[in-house]
């Protein structure tokens, strides 16, 4: 997967016609999206609640702090879960 | 906490239509649905509904529901659990409540989806419906040629789809294409999906014609040949990968052609719930028209939670201890849920058998006999019957059916 591709100053987002909403049953945090619907594990839920504007950089540094995780290795789980989402056309990049 | 909450509902809040598709899945006997609201007692058992019995609010509006009755099935679904509605029909533009509607659902914090034509969808209707939160639009096309296109919907239709795309996209609402697939139009398959290309839209849908409801009268002509099913799986395989990340292409399968059924509705009673123009509240679209034994319940008289949960339709096929050999003894029984209750019905006159598209279905050989039958008929469009609408007195206007 080509997870290193996206420069770290871009700005990951939701794509149109997708929302991140919490299942008032569940208390989970969940995608909406055309199709269907996506319940997200913690590491994604974490992720896109910060895709809003922030770079793919300040995003990894935030999560960083937050969990005082080495960013090295956060980057990737990012990237990678990003990459995904994209490949899912559920995230794109401004 | 019951172990189901349903997650999608399907919103039938018309079955008029201004196109008249000869796949449409609606059911083919409207009365039947109109004399349920004359005499819900009586209901399906009776025949056509004598004008006597006709209540006057079944006259004017064929018996759907108000837009207050469907403002609180909306509330009683999200309160169920229910995170997505799907506004659909028939033509739900058809109703002109439809953006109060919309607004409703985002009250209730749904994802609302609108399955449209088209038809109807003026640039100050798709403003509205952004307005009132309308999250995605799925417009169907009958093909990307305009001639073929007309003639599928028995209607002129297709120009004014490709002004209304151009409205969805400018409004900023994300537009899906939806394709039926059958075989007048499963040969322009590339084609279709560079119209998706286009006109700029997220997310194709390749639907392979399923067998209900006016699709299942008009079969013989619309069921594509084995040759045809192959080609269009390759090319829609090949556009996933080609145009991943840019369009989400949904390709559903053909599945007399499988040899596994589909896992209908993922379980009966399990995620979805639909309800049709007059309250009627069925597991799938399709029930109450493949499965006359079953009864429905309406939300005129009972509340949404109670139906999920208690109603004898309901629960008739949920989990698995209904299931018959040789679903009951089989380790996909949890994964293809023994296929679909509404093709069971169709094709055996038993719902609660396995889908015969199961290759351990016994009766295998009914939809056998249906592909070895595909090439005899050289069937064309005049040998097809169109959808009509309910009758009932309209002010809707319906696009002019081509002669």
């Amino acid at each position: 997967m080509r997870t290193t591709a996206i420069s770290g100053s871009a700005q990951p987002r939701l794509t149109n016609g997708v929302r991140l909403q919490t299942d008032s049953i569940t208390g989970k945090s969940v995608l909406l999206h055309p199709e269907g619907i996506i319940e997200l594990n913690e590491t994604a839920h974490e992720i896109l609640s910060r895709c809003d504007g922030r770079t793919l950089d300040e995003i990894v540094q935030g999560l960083a702090q937050e969990y005082d995780a080495d960013p090295k290795a956060l980057a990737t789980d990012v990237r990678e879960t990003l990459a995904d989402l994209h490949q899912r056309r559920l995230i794109e990049y401004a | 906490m019951s172990a189901h909450r349903p997650y999608a509902l399907l919103a039938e809040i018309t079955h008029r239509c201004p196109l008249h598709c000869p796949y449409c899945s609606n059911p083919t006997d409207y009365c039947r649905a109109t004399a349920s609201v004359a005499d819900p007692e009586a209901g399906r058992r009776s025949a056509c509904p004598t004008t006597a019995l006709t209540p006057a609010h079944a006259k004017t509006n064929y018996g759907e529901l108000s837009t207050e009755e469907w403002q609180r099935v909306i509330r009683e679904a999200a309160a169920l659990g229910v995170l997505q509605i799907g506004f659909s029909g028939g033509e739900p533009l058809a109703r002109r409540d439809l953006p109060e509607l919309v607004r409703a659902a985002r009250e209730a914090k749904l994802y609302s989806n609108l399955i449209t034509s088209g038809i109807g969808l003026d640039d100050t209707r798709v403003r509205a419906l952004r307005d009132a939160g309308l999250d995605s639009v799925q417009l169907s096309f009958q093909s990307d040629d305009a001639d073929l296109a007309d003639k599928i919907a028995g209607a002129h239709a297709h120009e004014r789809k490709l002004d209304v795309a151009a409205n969805i996209r400018a409004a900023g609402i994300a537009l899906s294409l939806n394709f039926v697939i059958h075989r007048r139009n499963i040969d322009r398959l590339p084609q279709m999906i560079e119209l998706a290309e286009v006109l700029g839209a997220g997310r194709v849908e390749l639907a392979n014609v399923q067998f209900y409801g006016w699709a299942f009268l008009n079969r013989a002509v619309l069921l594509p040949t084995r040759e045809q099913v192959d080609r269009a799986r390759n090319i829609a395989t090949a556009a996933k990968t080609r145009l991943a990340g840019m369009i989400d292409i949904f390709y559903v399968l053909p599945d007399y052609y499988e040899t596994r059924p589909k896992p209908c509705l993922s379980g009966w009673g399990q995620r979805y719930l639909t309800v049709n123009p007059i309250g009627d509240v069925l597991p799938c679209s399709t029930a109450s028209s493949a499965i006359p034994e079953l009864r429905f319940e309406n939300v005129r008289t009972r509340d949404l939670d109670w139906i999920w949960r208690e109603s004898e339709s309901f629960n008739r096929f949920r989990g698995t201890q209904w299931m018959p050999e040789p679903c009951r003894s089989c380790p996909q029984k949890e994964i293809d849920f023994g296929g679909c209750r509404c093709q069971a019905a169709l094709l055996t006159e038993n719902a609660a058998n396995t889908d015969p598209v199961c290759e351990f279905s016994p009766n295998r050989a009914i939809v056998d006999e249906v592909l070895r039958n595909v090439h005899s008929s050289r069937n064309h469009a005049h040998d097809w019957t169109y959808r009509i609408n309910p009758s009932a007195p309209s002010s809707f206007e319906s696009s002019r059916a081509l002669a």
